[in-house]
């Protein structure tokens, strides 16, 4: 049963569509992160959903009721902001009771409350201190403890991981993930960052200029991208021109460099219209790798290599087009230097035929 | 927690850099300008308020006395006029925190920027004319034969013209017009630098509009509230046009009484002495108010 959904959900700002015809359906208990470029609207989605954004038209529902016109203190959700929202002047014990005073809890509970919050966020013994005295990592916990204490049905969490440093950032990825699944909360996640959206969620949604462009989970998104955004803005991808050359079986034949390639579809396509056929560097294999007579094969030129650790790239020139094969750094690969021509070929699976922008 | 409320609403205090010997002459003329126009007369009249009476000398004599101060703390006229110069300062502060506060809450919170930039200019526009330009507009509007009670009459709702003027109650009007700006600017700038996310984070936790206002952008603002109240106490205090002009020589204040004392009785040394007393009531005033929001927020500003 879903617990939230977005019904044709638009938000105009004078000419522009921030947010435009957004349909979701969020399930109990699930993960889902709104991934996009700064500007795409999900930031404007998550207010409209915590009711500090009214929407121009569609329809916001929570556990099916009808919530579109409700002020924000009577959505039953939490949020948890990019700069936390810390109350200054109050100090930790009292921001984590805010929730409870104004629902009447009696001030024994409160406290008892308060303290099992702080205990659940890793913070007992921080109920005294004040923002001011707090590190980014402590007060994103004191932003979740007051959220969470007051049991909202629903958890928004807008950037929460954005202003802190790189090494906190994978450990609170992993903390929040954790605490939201011992919950079982609701939960949608704003984000501009991939790595985020991939090892946190249950399902992403893809947005683009006001637009789903795609829902699904990490592994949809990542493997069978839905269009040429997706794929280029989740991870990294080969975009190779290419012509439609009607079905073949169960795939595509894809004319790329005047070969015929088979690759994944699944868009309808006219025949002999400009596509794109797109791979990943990492499914790029190279020489012996590249062996098998069940992979597309493909004479390639090496023109660059960079090295970067536990990974080689290869920057590769394949007829007029360029492509980048990423290979593991193993001492049982083979290595090639810029100027020697080698075979480059992919499991056609792998290969996805879509649509020129 | 006042007085770091006064450099707060001027921007964040910079770190202490220290000036560079060679940019001391930058500063210079502002000094020279300080020394030679401020505090040279102002230490002179201290001087002389301790001078024995004498009239139309206006030049420090030396010859030592308190009679001064003496004849303003025993004269009910005299102290009479500091304790009616503080009610007004006090009433007039509250007054523009009233009035200005849901006014500078819209400017620093409205949505657009272009509305919040519109009421600003509104707010400055009203600096820019001449202060007994304003006043004398005051007083067609609220005159005996003034526009209001024109209308009241012509209504029928008043049979004789209501006193607005010439009493405290102009005078109030007055110096509340004139104040107010200041204090708007005051507290927009304050409730600006409050984070909008802290109101949303109230809204979403439960609260009303009204109990996040409150219980967060309230106590939040209160540095931009002692700024604009000490502000506009200040101002109020020292005002001398607007008494003379609204209250019509009938509501006698500090103010009043120097100008009477310095250009039509020439007596520079009691006037002096009245400024010196006016000086140290606004001093001891804002220090009580200190004191008391001190005590009130238990050591925790």
């Amino acid at each position: 049963m879903s617990d939230i959904r977005l019904d044709q959900l638009t938000h105009s700002y004078g000419e522009t569509r921030a947010v435009d015809n957004v349909s979701l359906s969020i399930a109990e208990g699930e993960f889902y992160s709104l991934l996009g470029p700064s500007g795409c609207g999900k930031s404007t989605t998550l207010r409209m959903i915590a009711g500090f954004v009214t929407p121009t038209s569609g329809r916001i529902l929570i556990g099916g009721g009808d919530v579109t016109r409700l002020p924000p203190e009577r959505r039953d959700i939490g949020i948890v902001f990019q700069n936390y929202a810390i109350f200054p002047h109050m100090s930790v014990a009292e921001n984590i009771a805010f929730g409870l005073r104004l629902r009447k809890v009696p001030r024994a509970e409160i406290d008892t409350a308060v303290e099992g919050a702080l205990a659940q966020v890793g913070l007992s013994g921080f109920g005294d201190r004040y923002q001011r005295n707090l590190s980014g990592g402590q007060q994103q916990r004191v932003a979740l403890a007051r959220v969470l204490v007051t049991k909202p049905r629903i958890l928004l969490l807008d950037e929460p991981l954005s202003a802190l440093d790189k090494a906190l950032r994978e450990e609170m990825k992993f903390w929040i993930k954790d605490l939201q699944q011992t919950l079982g909360i609701t939960t949608i996640y704003v984000t501009h960052d991939q790595d985020e959206a991939l090892t946190m969620s249950d399902r992403i949604g893809v947005m683009r200029a006001g637009r789903i462009e795609q829902s699904g989970t990490p592994r949809e998104i990542y493997e069978e991208p839905a269009s040429l955004f997706v794929t280029t803005f989740i991870g990294q991808s080969n975009v190779l021109d290419a012509t439609y050359a009607g079905a073949e079986g169960p795939r595509a034949a894809a004319m790329v460099e005047g070969r015929a390639l088979s690759a994944e579809l699944s868009h309808a396509l006219p025949r002999g219209s400009a596509a794109k056929l797109v791979i990943r560097p990492e499914n790029v294999l190279m020489g012996p790798e590249a062996a098998d007579r069940n992979l597309t094969q493909l004479p390639a030129t090496v023109i660059g290599e960079s090295y970067q650790g536990a990974m080689v790239r290869y920057r590769l020139r394949l007829g007029s087009q360029e492509l980048v094969a990423e290979r593991q750094n193993q001492a049982h690969l083979a290595r090639w230097r810029p100027g020697e021509t080698v075979t480059v070929g992919w499991d056609p699976g792998r290969a996805r035929l879509l649509p020129a922008d | 927690m006042a007085e770091l409320a006064l450099s707060e609403v001027h921007g964040r205090r910079t770190g202490g850099r220290r000036l560079r010997p060679t940019l001391w002459w930058l500063v210079t003329p502002a000094i020279l300008f300080f020394v030679l126009f401020f505090l040279i007369p102002i230490a002179s009249l201290f001087a002389i308020s301790f001078d024995k009476g004498a009239q139309g000398v206006i030049t420090f004599q030396g010859n030592l006395t308190l009679d001064n101060f003496a004849r303003i703390f025993t004269r009910s006229l005299y102290y009479e006029a500091v304790w009616r110069s503080v009610w007004l300062g006090a009433t007039v502060s509250v007054l523009c925190l009233i009035i200005g506060y849901p006014l500078a809450f819209v400017i620093a919170r409205t949505l657009r920027p272009g509305a919040a930039l519109l009421l600003t200019i509104l707010v400055l526009a009203s600096m820019q004319l001449d202060m007994v330009i304003r006043l004398y507009g005051m007083m067609v509007l609220m005159g005996d034969n003034g526009l209001i009670n024109t209308a009241l009459m012509k209504v029928g709702l008043i049979s004789a013209p209501l006193p607005l003027m010439y009493n405290s109650f102009g005078v109030i009007v007055g110096l509340v017009q004139v104040t107010l700006p200041f204090m708007i600017l005051s507290l927009v700038g304050a409730i600006k630098s409050i984070n909008p996310s802290l109101e949303e984070a109230a809204r979403s936790l439960g609260s009303t509009r009204w109990h996040a206002m409150r219980t967060v952008t309230w106590p939040l603002s209160l540095p931009g509230v002692y700024a604009g109240t000490l502000l506009v106490f200040a101002l109020a205090i020292s005002s001398y046009v607007v008494p003379a002009l609204m209250g019509g020589w009938k509501v006698v204040t500090l103010p009043i009484h120097i100008y009477q004392q310095i250009a039509e009785v020439g007596r520079w040394q009691f006037g002096a002495a009245i400024g010196v007393v006016l000086f140290g009531t606004s001093l001891l005033a804002m220090a009580v108010y200190i004191l008391a929001l001190r005590r009130q927020a238990g050591g925790r500003m």
